[in-house]
């Protein structure tokens, strides 16, 4: 499908370019092609690498920002208390995680129908440390793509091993922070510090997941890198369905720039066959292709090529962010029923999250009947053991009342009326109701009023109810 | 570069017959050669233990381990007493009566569906070797259960809790079993 093939010139060895018919990140025979794409420089790097700096420092500090004493994002998987932006929630809150995670992934359905893989390219954790720290310590230690490329071939020598030695130290380093870091969305992280600060022994579990973690990113920065979105990440797979001939995306303007490889004659089009774009390509591919799965939407060759055609005194964006409609030269379209379908899923998704989570109680309070426990009857009461069960769902330490209310001339033995508890803590109270023979009705229920209270807040007050059985009036 | 197209199409739709990555292979080739190893060593010959077995002998050392500890520190009824007489033990105590045995003896401990045990007539007897034993094993036929899985603190801490509840005399069930001087 290659519009035109690029000649070989008499003499060179065969150069193997990218084509649509294999990975370019294997080789023919199986093993790795690595790339070591080209420096380059432009608008769109320069946004990159400042959001980048502000992404970096998102990423890891997220774990230590607190909010009102409490993490801002902490998934306590060990004992299953997840803190979400100063909101405290416990097991049974779980499935309000299916509409935040299916709400995320609309908005991500959303983004990748209007603008493409922008989340790939801008805000990836995987593109943020690879291309913002990893790629740009390499370049430093190990210098420009020429010269990583000799130091791959070379042997043993001195220099390689003294290049090679320290940038694998320092990003092992990286690794060994960035896993930590991870670590800390999952496990307390003062618990974290002082796990690192004491002997492996004491914390077995978190030692060996560290330690396996730092090695997966190690590898995966030092050598895996792109094969990670091209073979492992499911969401670039999507773009398949996601996209549409209006969808925005990196793109070449195939009108504009074949047939290439002319130097400016008036038959030729505007590309000349410099193969910049795909020098810098951190993927391996030829964007001129067209729209691939390989390609993250890193905007790389958009710079790449408004160089060259600065350079050439002709107008930049052969290489551009564009719709396919608008490299065609049709009309462009920005709202579709694919938008608008997505967009109505994503607020559907969030609405709900809100919903449910704002109306999710500050404690919960159910009245069990005791195990095993039916009506008994003494001096002429019904008497009905029951099991109350409080759970404190605030983010803090409260205070709980328990007071018996009706039915009429009912008498309430609460064998504590009044308990601390913790954030998350629960507690069970056993209660009996007595109710008198002669004015007990069909279905009359117990009926128990719990306050919490707690510093700075309004007393909030439940009700807790169940049926009192035993033989009843009729009315 | 057609060369490597697969002979068969599906609606139109041709295959590429490229190699795999040797990375890719070699997680398949190993894993392969793990499973088998795994399979002769776990199912044929039985050399080592199936998670089941595995988890069968940490339960039984963590017993035993357990028994050991517990003949180390026998209880009896000078361990009772004790503990009877060790106030943050007894708060111990009554938090575990007011959680779990509150639903059938009352909070006071004056019986509802359980005997009353304040009183001066046992069933079981009010010995404190008597009460330890009445709460570990239970009486299941008449409706005590055996507390013994909820761990040995558990069980003598409402022990202790209940030898300070006797002959407090809280007006309540009818005197159920002989009368104790």
């Amino acid at each position: 499908m290659n519009p035109t093939e690029t000649p070989r010139r008499p003499g060179c060895p065969e150069l193997r370019r990218p084509d649509l018919d294999s990975l370019f990140t294997v080789n023919p025979d199986g093993s790795r092609n690595a790339i070591h794409p080209a420096d380059v420089h432009g608008r769109f790097q320069r946004r990159k690498h400042l959001l980048w700096l502000v992404l970096v420092v998102v990423y890891l500090a997220m774990p230590w920002v607190t909010l009102g004493g409490k993490p801002a994002i902490l998934i306590d998987i060990a004992s299953r208390h997840f803190h979400l932006f100063g909101r405290t929630f416990n097991a049974q809150d779980f499935w309000l995680a299916f509409f935040y995670l299916s709400g995320l992934g609309f908005a991500l359905f959303v983004v990748a129908a209007l603008f493409g893989r922008l989340w790939c390219g801008y805000a990836c954790p995987q593109t943020v440390f690879l291309e913002g720290v990893f790629r740009r310590i390499e370049r430093l230690i190990e210098g420009p793509p020429a010269a990583r490329r000799k130091l791959d071939a070379s042997g043993p020598t001195p220099q390689k091993v003294l290049r090679r030695g320290a940038k694998l130290l320092v990003f092992l380093a990286i690794a060994f922070v960035v896993a930590h870091s991870f670590l800390g969305y999952f496990m307390p992280v003062r618990e974290i510090l002082q796990a690192v600060t004491s002997p492996p022994t004491q914390h077995m579990t978190a030692f060996l997941f560290v330690s396996a973690f730092t090695l997966i990113l190690f590898v995966n920065f030092t050598w895996f890198r792109e094969q990670t979105c091209v073979v492992v990440c499911p969401y670039g797979r999507l773009q398949g369905v996601l996209y549409d001939p209006d969808t925005i995306v990196v793109g070449y303007d195939n009108k504009r720039g074949e047939p290439r490889g002319h130097d400016g004659n008036e038959v030729g089009g505007d590309c000349v066959d410099c193969f910049r774009c795909v020098a810098v390509c951190p993927t391996g591919i030829d964007i001129r292709n067209g729209t691939q799965m390989e390609c993250v939407g890193c905007a790389n060759c958009i710079d790449a090529c408004d160089d060259v055609m600065t350079k050439l005194g002709r107008p930049t964006g052969l290489v551009r962010y564009d719709s396919g409609n608008g490299f065609l030269g049709n009309a462009r379209r920005f709202f579709r029923p694919r938008v608008a379908l997505y967009s109505v899923l994503l607020v559907m998704g969030i609405s709900a999250f809100a919903l449910a989570a704002s109306s999710r109680q500050a404690f919960e309070s159910n009245l069990l009947r005791a195990a095993g426990a039916p009506a008994r009857f003494a001096d002429g009461m019904v008497h009905n053991m029951f099991v109350l069960h409080l759970v404190n769902k605030l983010p803090y330490k409260a205070r709980f009342t328990v007071a018996g209310r009706g039915p009429e001339g009912a008498v309430y033995e609460i064998a504590q009326p009044e308990v601390e508890l913790d954030s998350l803590a629960d507690w069970r109270i056993v209660v009996q109701v007595k109710v008198p023979e002669a004015a007990l009705h069909k279905g009359e229920q117990a009926q128990l009023a719990i306050t919490a209270r707690a510093d700075g807040i309004e007393p909030i007050e439940q009700l807790a109810t169940a049926t009192i059985l035993g033989p009843t009036q009729a009315r | 570069m057609t060369a490597n197209l697969r002979e068969h199409t599906f609606d139109g739709i041709a295959e590429m017959d490229n190699k795999l990555p040797n990375w890719w292979l070699w997680s398949l080739y190993l894993s392969c050669i793990f499973s088998a190893i795994y399979w002769i060593l776990f199912h044929t010959l039985g050399t080592e233990d199936l998670p089941y077995a595995v988890y069968i002998a940490e339960e039984k050392a963590a017993a035993e381990k357990l028994e050991a500890e517990m003949a180390k520190n026998p209880v009896t009824e000078q361990s009772l007493l004790a503990l009877a007489a060790n106030p943050a033990a007894l708060a111990k105590g009554q938090q575990i009566f007011l959680a779990n045995c509150a639903s059938c003896h009352l909070p006071t401990g004056a019986g509802s569906i359980g005997p009353n045990l304040t009183d001066a007539y046992w069933l079981h007897g009010d010995k404190p070797m008597d009460v330890y034993n009445t709460i570990l094993k239970g009486y299941p036929e008449k409706g005590m259960q055996s507390w013994a899985n909820f761990g040995p603190a558990f069980v003598q801490h409402s022990a202790a809790y209940v030898l300070t509840l006797r002959n407090t005399n809280v007006q309540g069930k009818e005197p159920q079993g002989q009368k104790v001087e």
